[in-house]
């Protein structure tokens, strides 16, 4: 225990157990999950569950079970995954909330919190009373709370655990010495269940037995050993400020600040290994005004110029101009988002012994790489003017169905084709394109003359012009996908059969035809058996 | 026909469900398509494979026999080779028997060198083995320059057996492909041949394929995308279609049907021989056979053998002589001779193991003579199907038999027959819904209401079951592809023990794979598969009851009491009926089941053919064709036994000689079987199909046809409607677990050596059946109660006494009983070293403590503790707990403990101060080191507690009068929901003795978490005894007290409030059956 002035408050220790942490984070969710549910967990080839809600609990389903057991035992169970990044990262919220209470906030995995309070319960009416407006705080958070107050860490944590003990290190149960499964087995097969009957012992034949850590344990509980807390840490959000003594009014006076808040900005994202995705440029002007510029990048970024560049753009692209009035006094950049960024030197490596020249293809990455720096830069230019909903760009999807074949996403987008090298249907050998480079939306219905059943068409009439074939190449056959059907079926929809054709001025077209003839046409409501339709799907260039 | 103008085609690359995971649809399907559009024939090429090609073969040979004339139409049996080194993926079908025994044996090849379930192969294996093959070639559309090599090398190799394969499948440039195959073919100088390379029989099958596809991909049909096909073209397709789809090539066509001709090989030329090994130099298989049997004979009966064996010898062995068996017969005497040469106990049984033959061989132990079995015929001749003999093993040492077997006949000589494993209800449902993109949840869900796992489509409740609706259409969609997948087959596996041996190569016949299990090897066709081709198999099965009798034999030669065989034990002994009677079965073989004991005092079991009844009534079969009560009315008195008989014009007395001994009842599978023949008029040939497609109905359909016949037969004939309907629902009960009185008689004479010994050596019975488990129904604990009441003193187990396993020692008082030492094998987790290492330190004197035990037998920690929480000093007067202390006291992970120690003695160390042990501690602390405790029940401590609950105990509801309404509260030892699931079985025990509760369905749904979970249950219902004084609890109301069991431990004490389910788990699980 470190020494204490006879003057400086006594150590006091509080904490914050929250029992039911993870499915408390889900009650709090948009969608939570219908009670009872459980959050499960894989461990070997078995699911178990790791964590249970109230009503769960209350039905005898306890962590550590595996699910066919539990529901066997209560088939309407609902099931989410556990998600142990999450839950720590509620923790590290709810550790937040508790910094006004005091500077030391420890967190104590995966479920408790212990502050140190010694300092600081007087200013709140004393540890009770603080204990209580933290319990307040929390369950107004939707969070299950059992908390404690101790001597020692470990004893305020062990009666947040153990509530039976009363308060009472003696009355704790040997599992609060946190000693593994093992030896508190082998505690209680000695018949020694509670702490004090541990305590009994002799030191040595604990140490014997359970190791030096067991005494060790013992001697923290009670206090006559310390207990470092390690309280919570964080990075420090990414925020960079100037407070101006002396207003700045002109346009080259802010643009000096904001290149230098940059500068700074990115030494430190340098320094993390990061790249900022979006900047909020915040000025405060000396009236109470206040002015935001937000800035989002495709890319992970710390090229001080090139953000600089693209908020000269921003403001540029304002309606409104940025009217300093009698000046701004404070300018105010905060990183809202980062990706990992590692350091590279493009120079260098250009230049440097080529050794791994060999592999060719490392080269032709690099050249890739610049083109894709400048695409890029042009994307971020062209989003930040126009806006990132109005820049798209297509990726490949997976179906044969031609208008599904693609979807849009913003140019910004870090989605890139997914890994499973999808990508777009090339044609065989030296065939022609099998897909032209338009598509109608809805594909325009057409008539037309064509050889029964299932052959090429002669003759089709398109917004009012006729066409005469005079080549065809098909059919391509596509299926409905029918795990898209809306009844539930296996079969039904119509397939479609592509024809490539090209007419006699040399025009080429991508026409189908709706349904085969010795398939069901539509539903039954729809007039029964309908012929095929055909339609004007695309054109080629 | 239509006349020479109507284009002709053959489909010769078809794939089935047996392409793993790709193909959709069954063999039998893909042949009925082919029929269906009246193709000339069907090339059936799976995977490297030909596992699916009896089962096409067969669907051809019974729509031959259904349309009751030859159909002009061909099956080829193939293989579609792919190849691991690039090579184009190959087809190939046998010209001739020695083709097709190099296709086999090229796939043996790839198979032998690569995992279970895969196939490398490489273009010069084929190309090593490639003679009278015929080979289609299918590169790709893109043909890599690999495929063009592999192609000019096969064409050089195989000049003029090879073809180029061109398909339409309406992708978008069928027809510039088409003409860029044609070029091709000309410019290598190959025939070009037309497919349709099919992966279903028909359009409708797509989406099966689709995600068939998606599971080998792990992945969801929505996110597959491009991975699938376009569209549902490759199915199989009518002539006509495909002449229009080739009519700018329409000699690919008539190239189908030049293969066609030139693969002239079929199945049914694959003939089985026996191997010559069993038979000596200058004799014949037959003679050898003969002069072994009539040899046996005369030992038998050195008086003369009797006439009537005389006769059934003569007629069995001209049987034998004109099937051509006798090298069969040989092979399986051989191999049960080197298991009794082994000491190894076996028992043969099935069809062919009725015979005298057979039981002068020593093959089965049933007399024929004695036992007069109802049929006579062993083998059928008109049927002209191979015989077929189980033998069962003592299951620790079969291992030993098939390694033999292998060692004799060679590998590429024997082998396990195939298990086809196909989808049933719970994988249907579970991989469905993953290809559907479902969520796992969701699918658990419905997987998890499926009980039971052979039924052919999953019902509706099933689905509402789980809580949800098939009005949702994600959940009809799920039920739909479900329904399809039940019976695709999934992979292959091994049979439990089917051998197949040939004389020549068996690799020349069947490709050989390997099996998962070291050492073993296995081919691809499935029981079915091997019969319908004539060929034969013996099963070496494994029973743990063998092991059991053996161990049992060999405790009683230890200990002087009688030097027992499977022959050798006093038969008809009164007082083991008597026992029977009582329904005191707990431990032997067969009737030891909860269904069984409240049979046998109905039934009455006073002579070895009733136990025969008793082992065959408890089944499917007598129970779904109402069968049983009839039959205990008539055995009963209670009822007259009268025949069945049809009107008039028919013999009245019809059925006399087939169902004299059973009462008027039929009970066996055969008796079932020759109802259909006699009362139905079927022909034997019909009876058989009847057999088979009951055997096979999962996954072969069909038995309506059948239900019409027979019923309509019989009341044709003047049998009442209702007999008719319950003979063929008990023939529909047995198709899901045949059971024919051969299979009975011989489980019955184990019956009555498991009761024999139960009965007279109760202590050897129960060490021998503790040293076989896991076995049977019941668990340690139950065990050595039942022997405790038996008066069996039961020992604990002791390091100054124990060995390994439990033993017998002489009782104390010298009456010269035998009392059971609990072995260290009944300690969870303690190790065969370690209890041998103790043994072995003992002769150097008593062991002074633990410490010395430690040094001496050089004992781990681990085993330390082991022993200390099992209570294993009590000869040390060293009590649980201070030897938990002491043994704790070197910290693990400090190694080498003592050994390093041996020298040192630790530091002496104050008493410690532990508090002493309660009762009901020591009592759990048994149940969690030994699973059970000769100190006392754990409801003897709750007994107060209980009672204030004016909860009864079970004796008090055994003596309850019928109809008392009582509470009583037990472990729960076993829960069984048997056959349709409409009621549950669940047996409480307390300290007095056992209870039976019975749970209807709706009330076990409506308590489905308490039933379900307990381990300590309250059951509140009303008594009901019945004449023959069974007793039942039925049971509306069950609650949960599980919590109470902990409460008892100092483990659960503390930690009952903030319980991990481990703490709960002081009485072990109950085993639970479906």
């Amino acid at each position: 225990m470190p020494p204490t002035s006879p003057n400086s408050p006594a150590p006091l220790y509080l904490a914050l157990l929250f029992p039911f942490l993870p499915s408390d984070r889900c009650s709090r969710s948009t969608a939570p999950p219908e009670p009872p549910f459980a959050l499960v967990g894989r461990s070997g080839s078995a699911q178990r569950l790791a964590a249970v809600c109230p009503r769960a609990r209350a039905l005898g389903l306890l962590p550590g079970l595996p699910l066919a057991d539990a529901r066997a035992q209560e088939p309407r169970l609902a099931v989410v995954a556990h998600d142990p990044v999450a839950d720590a990262a509620l923790l590290r919220a709810l550790a937040r909330l508790c910094e006004d209470a005091t500077p030391t906030v420890a967190i104590e995995r995966p479920d408790a919190l212990l502050l140190e309070i010694g300092g600081s319960s007087h200013l709140f009416g004393g540890p009770q009373a603080l204990a209580d407006r933290l319990r307040q705080r929390m369950e107004a958070h939707g969070m299950h709370l059992r908390e404690a107050l101790g001597a020692t860490p470990d004893a305020a944590l062990a009666f947040a655990r153990y509530p039976s003990a009363d308060g009472m290190i003696g009355h704790l149960p040997v599992a609060a010495l946190s000693l593994g499964e093992d030896a508190e087995r082998g505690l209680r097969r000695a018949g020694l269940a509670l702490v004090r009957d541990v305590a009994r012992q002799p030191r040595a034949a604990i140490a014997a037995r359970f190791g030096m850590g067991a005494a060790l344990a013992l001697d923290r509980l009670d206090g006559s050993a310390p207990r470092p807390l390690s309280p919570r840490r964080e990075h420090a959000p990414l925020r960079f400020e100037e407070r101006l003594a002396e207003p700045v009014a002109t346009a080259d006076g802010v643009r000096a600040i904001m290149a230098r808040l940059i500068e700074r900005a990115c030494r430190r994202l340098a320094r993390r290994g990061l790249g900022g995705r979006r900047f909020d440029m915040s000025l405060f002007r000396t009236d109470g005004q206040t002015h935001g510029l937000a800035m989002e990048s495709g890319r992970p970024t710390r090229d001080p110029a090139a953000i600089a560049r693209l908020f000269a753009e921003r403001i540029e692209a304002l309606a409104d101009p940025l009217d300093p009035g009698f000046g701004y006094d404070r300018i105010l950049l905060s990183i809202g988002r980062t990706d990992a960024l590692a350091a590279h030197q493009p120079a260098l490596e250009a230049a440097g012994d080529r050794v791994d020249d060999r592999d060719g293809d490392r080269v032709g990455d690099r050249d890739g790489d610049r083109r894709n720096d400048a695409l890029a830069a042009l994307i971020d230019r062209l989003s930040i003017r126009f806006g990132p909903a109005r820049l798209l760009r297509l990726l490949p999807a997976q179906s044969h169905v031609p208008e599904r074949a693609e979807r849009r996403v913003e140019a910004q987008s870090a989605e890139r084709r997914s890994a499973d090298a999808l990508s777009w249907p090339q044609p065989l050998n030296a065939d022609p394109p099998a897909r032209p480079i338009f598509l109608f939306d809805p594909p325009e219905p057409v008539e037309v003359l064509a050889e029964v059943p299932d052959g090429p068409p002669f003759r089709f009439r398109w917004r009012s012009i006729q066409h005469r074939v005079a080549c065809a190449e098909g059919p391509e056959r596509i299926a409905p996908e029918w795990w898209r059907l809306k009844d539930g079926a296996l079969h039904g929809g119509r397939t479609r059969d592509y024809w490539r054709v090209e007419d006699m001025e040399g025009r080429r077209f991508w026409l189908f035809r709706h349904g085969l003839c010795d398939e069901p046409q539509g539903a039954p409501r729809a007039g029964g058996m309908r012929p095929p339709g055909w339609f004007l799907h695309g054109l080629f260039a | 026909m239509n006349g020479a103008q109507a284009p002709r085609f053959a489909e010769l690359v078809a794939a089935s469900a047996f392409s793993f995971l790709e193909g959709a649809s069954q063999p039998s399907d893909m042949i009925a398509a082919a029929l269906a559009h009246g193709l000339d024939g069907l090339g059936l090429a799976d995977r490297n494979s030909v596992a699916g090609v009896v089962r096409a073969h067969v669907a051809l040979r019974r729509a031959r026999e259904r349309a009751g004339a030859d159909i002009p139409f061909r099956f080829l049996p193939g293989a579609r080779l792919v190849f691991a080194d690039g090579a184009p993926p190959i087809v190939a079908y046998a010209e001739t028997r020695a083709g097709w025994g190099r296709l086999t044996r090229l796939l043996t090849t790839g198979n032998r060198r690569a995992e279970k379930g895969q196939c490398r192969l490489a273009l010069e294996d084929l190309l090593a083995l490639h003679e009278e093959l015929l080979l289609i070639a299918l590169p790709s559309e893109t043909l890599p320059c690999e495929h063009g090599a592999a192609l000019a090398m096969l064409r050089d190799a195989a000049p003029g057996r090879l073809w180029l394969a061109a398909t339409m499948q309406r992708s978008g440039t069928d027809r510039r492909r088409l003409a860029e195959r044609a070029a091709l073919a000309s410019r290598l100088g190959l025939g070009l041949l037309a497919t349709n390379d099919c992966l279903f029989a028909t359009p409708g099958d797509r989406p099966l394929q689709d995600v068939l596809r998606c599971i080998r991909l792990k992945t969801s049909v929505a996110a597959a995308g491009r991975q699938l096909a376009a569209n549902a073209e490759r199915h199989i397709r009518p002539a006509a279609e495909m002449a229009r789809l080739f009519r700018d090539q329409p000699h690919a066509l008539a190239a189908s049907l030049d293969i066609l001709e030139r693969a002239a090989f079929r199945l049914d030329e694959l003939r089985h021989e026996y191997p010559d090994e069993p038979v000596p130099e200058g004799w014949t298989a037959q003679a050898w056979l003969e002069h072994l049997s009539w040899e046996a004979a005369r030992r038998r009966c050195p008086d003369g053998v009797p006439e009537r064996l005389k006769a059934k010898l003569d007629e069995e062995l001209g049987l034998i002589g004109r099937m051509g068996y006798a090298n069969y017969f040989l092979t399986v005497h051989d191999i049960v001779a080197f298991a009794q040469g082994r000491g190894i106990l076996c028992q043969g049984r099935g069809s062919a193991a009725n015979s005298a033959v057979c039981f002068l061989l020593g093959i089965t132990s049933v007399d024929p003579m004695r036992h007069d079995l109802l049929f006579s015929r062993f083998i059928s001749e008109e049927r002209a199907e191979p015989p077929d003999i189980d033998v069962d093993f003592e299951h620790e040492r079969r291992e030993e038999v098939m390694q033999y077997i292998y060692a004799r006949y060679g590998r590429e000589r024997a082998g396990i027959a195939a298990a086809h494993i196909h989808y049933r209800p719970r994988s249907a449902v579970r991989e469905a819904g993953k290809a559907l993109g479902l969520s796992d949840d969701m699918t658990a869900r419905i997987a998890g209401t499926v009980w039971g796992s052979h039924s052919r489509i999953l019902e509706d409740e099933r689905v509402t079951d789980a809580g949800m609706t098939l009005e949702n259409p994600e959940v009809a969609r799920l039920k739909g592809v479900a329904d399809r997948l039940l019976g695709l087959p999934r992979h292959l596996s091994q049979h439990v023990g089917g051998y197949v041996l040939t004389k020549g190569r068996l690799d020349e016949i069947v490709p050989i794979h390997n099996a998962a299990m070291p050492d073993r090897t296995f081919i691809e066709w499935d029981k079915d598969d091997i019969g319908a081709l004539g060929l034969m198999k013996v099963d070496i099965l494994a029973l743990g009851m063998l092991s059991c009798i053996a161990r049992a034999f060999e405790l009683l030669r230890q200990n002087g009491l009688g030097d027992y065989g499977l022959d050798s034990i006093p038969w008809e002994d009164a007082g083991v009926y008597d026992m029977l009677c009582r329904g005191d079965s707990i431990g032997v073989f067969q009737v030891e089941s909860r269904a069984q004991i409240n049979m046998l005092p109905r039934l009455r079991p006073r002579e070895f053919y009733d136990l025969a009844i008793q082992v065959a009534i408890v089944r499917p079969g007598p129970i779904e064709g109402e069968m049983v009560h009839p039959y205990l009315r008539r055995r009963q008195g209670i009822e007259r036994v009268e025949f069945p008989s049809p009107a008039p014009p028919h013999d009245p007395d019809e059925l006399k000689t087939l169902l004299g001994r059973t009462c008027g009842v039929p009970l066996f599978q055969e008796q079932a079987m020759k109802l259909a023949i006699v009362a139905a008029a079927f022909t034997p040939g019909e009876a058989n199909r009847l057999r088979r497609s009951m055997a096979t109905f999962r996954h072969a359909g069909g038995m309506h046809d059948f239900e019409k016949k027979l019923v309509e037969g019989m009341v044709a004939r003047g049998y009442a409607r209702d007999f008719a309907i319950r003979c063929y629902r008990q023939i529909e009960g047995f198709g899901s677990y045949g059971f024919p009185e051969s299979h009975a008689i011989a489980f019955a004479r184990l019956v009555y050596i498991s009761s024999w010994l139960k009965c007279r050596h109760p202590a050897a019975f129960a060490c021998a059946i503790l040293n076989s488990q896991p076995m049977g129904f019941y668990a340690p604990a139950q065990l050595v109660r039942d022997a405790q009441e038996h008066g069996v003193t039961v020992r604990p187990a002791d390091v100054s006494a124990s060995p390994w396993d439990n033993s017998l020692e002489p009782e104390s008082s010298g009456s010269g009983n035998l009392a059971l030492r609990l072995g260290f094998r009944q300690i969870g987790g303690f190790r065969r070293a370690w209890a041998d290492a103790i043994v072995a330190a003992r002769p150097e004197g008593a062991f002074s403590g633990l410490e010395d035990i430690a040094r001496r037998a050089r004992l781990p920690p681990r085993a330390l503790r082991l022993l200390a929480d099992a209570d294993a000093f009590g000869s040390l007067a060293l009590p649980r707990r201070t030897a938990h202390w002491e043994a704790r006291r070197t910290p693990p992970g400090e190694l080498p403990l003592f050994a390093a120690a041996q020298a040192i003695e630790l530091a002496d160390e104050p008493a410690a101060d532990l508090p002493p042990m309660q009762a009901a501690q020591e009592m759990a602390a048994d149940y969690q080191a030994l699973r059970l405790s000769l100190k006392a029940h754990p409801l003897h401590f709750l007994r107060e507690t209980l009672r204030r609950d004016g909860i009864s105990s079970a004796a008090d509801v055994a003596q309850a009068p019928s109809g008392r309404r009582m509470r009583m509260a037990g472990v729960v030892l076993v829960r069984q929901r048997p056959g349709k699931g409409n009621a549950m079985f669940i047996t409480l025990e307390d300290e007095t003795g056992i209870t039976n509760i019975l749970l209807w369905a709706r009330d076990f749904e409506r308590q489905r978490r308490q039933v379900t979970a307990a381990r300590l249950m309250v059951a509140e219902g009303v008594v009901q005894k019945s004449r023959e004084g069974i007793i039942h609890l039925m049971t509306r109301r069950v609650e949960d007290r599980s919590f109470l069991l902990a409460s008892l431990s100092d483990e659960g004490a503390r930690a009952a409030g903030r319980g991990h389910p481990r703490a709960m788990r002081i009485i072990p699980q109950s085993r639970d059956f479906r």
